[in-house]
């Protein structure tokens, strides 16, 4: 799974270069050829104009949205200041306590907050 | 006997906490804040006053200076008594259990009591708090099924919210009276 190009890749890419091209090319000619014009090509159904303008806004205002969105999300997926999970989660109760062994370094673990707050802020005489 | 210091709180407003040790058993622990200011109210009525009068003079409607007048009192008398703490206090009793009280501006207080068996630790514990990180001192609850497990986390001094220094304070009152808890005889 290499990101290194491969004769698959290019012609991906190119395809989708001339596929946006064609897009632009496409919208352009929606918004700015008038419908007069349009209808003696028989071209009848296309979308109202009053989309080629309104779907650009929509998009904008959506992205501005969308900062304000995930900050207020990420605000309130924090835990509040009185909930266990600022304390605990699932991973450190079941937890399984392994055999202290001499002259080994201990085993990695989650270490309950009383025992941390006393080595922290209780000085050992 | 009575002592006390001046502190900060998170936000930088001058907090005083006062201790007091009633007894070996028995210690409690005031933080004060500071007082509503007369600039701070003065500044607030005004932006009010000003804004309504600006409303008076486009809109002609003389019941917008009542309204006006009518809010900033009951605005005050809300923040008053709901809003503003003047002082929080944590009394540690040994045996007992510890005794959580919040005074109000307007004199109202607010008492919350938690057993000594429902007490698993006191803890300063740190959590993100809107867009900072702060230390808040806060009582862990027993869990009656697991005797490892915390319940409940019951977060002290909401309101003056003190700094590091104030808490490491509080911390080391509070063990002292907690760790008797454990060379004490038991009671059946």
């Amino acid at each position: 799974n290499s990101p290194a190009p491969l004769p698959e890749r290019a012609i991906y890419g190119f395809a989708l270069f001339l596929g946006s091209w064609f897009g632009f090319i496409l919208y352009l000619i929606w918004a700015y050829v008038p419908e007069t014009w349009l209808f003696s090509l028989g071209l009848t159904y296309w979308p109202q104009k009053y989309w080629a303008v309104a779907l650009p806004v929509y998009l904008l205002v959506a992205v501005g949205i969308g900062y304000i969105l995930l900050f207020g999300i990420n605000m309130m997926s924090t835990a509040p200041l009185n909930s266990t999970h600022t304390i605990t989660d699932n991973f450190a109760k079941k937890q399984q306590q392994k055999k202290f062994q001499e002259e080994a370094i201990p085993a990695l673990r989650d270490i309950p907050i009383s025992e941390v707050n006393r080595m922290f802020f209780l000085p050992e005489k | 006997m009575a002592e006390e210091q001046r502190f900060l709180s998170a936000s930088g407003a001058p907090i005083a906490l006062r201790r007091r040790q009633h007894s070996a058993s028995c210690r409690e622990l005031a933080v004060r804040g500071p007082r509503l200011q007369l600039r701070s109210l003065s500044a607030a009525t005004s932006a009010v006053w000003l804004a309504a009068y600006g409303l008076f003079a486009l809109s002609e409607n003389s019941m917008v200076l009542s309204a006006a007048i009518f809010i900033t009192l009951i605005g005050l008398i809300i923040y008053l008594h709901f809003v503003k703490i003047d002082q929080e206090s944590l009394l540690v009793i040994g045996s007992l259990g510890i005794q959580v009280t919040s005074s109000y501006a307007s004199g109202k207080e607010s008492t919350t009591f938690i057993e000594m068996g429902q007490v698993k630790d006191v803890v300063i514990n740190e959590a993100i708090h809107m867009q900072k990180v702060i230390y808040y001192l806060c009582i862990l609850l027993q869990d009656p099924e697991d005797p490892q497990g915390v319940s409940e986390v019951v977060p002290l001094f909401q309101s003056s919210k003190p700094r590091l220094d104030c808490l490491i304070e509080m911390y080391k009152s509070c063990q002292e009276i907690l760790e008797q808890r454990k060379t004490a005889p038991q009671s059946s």
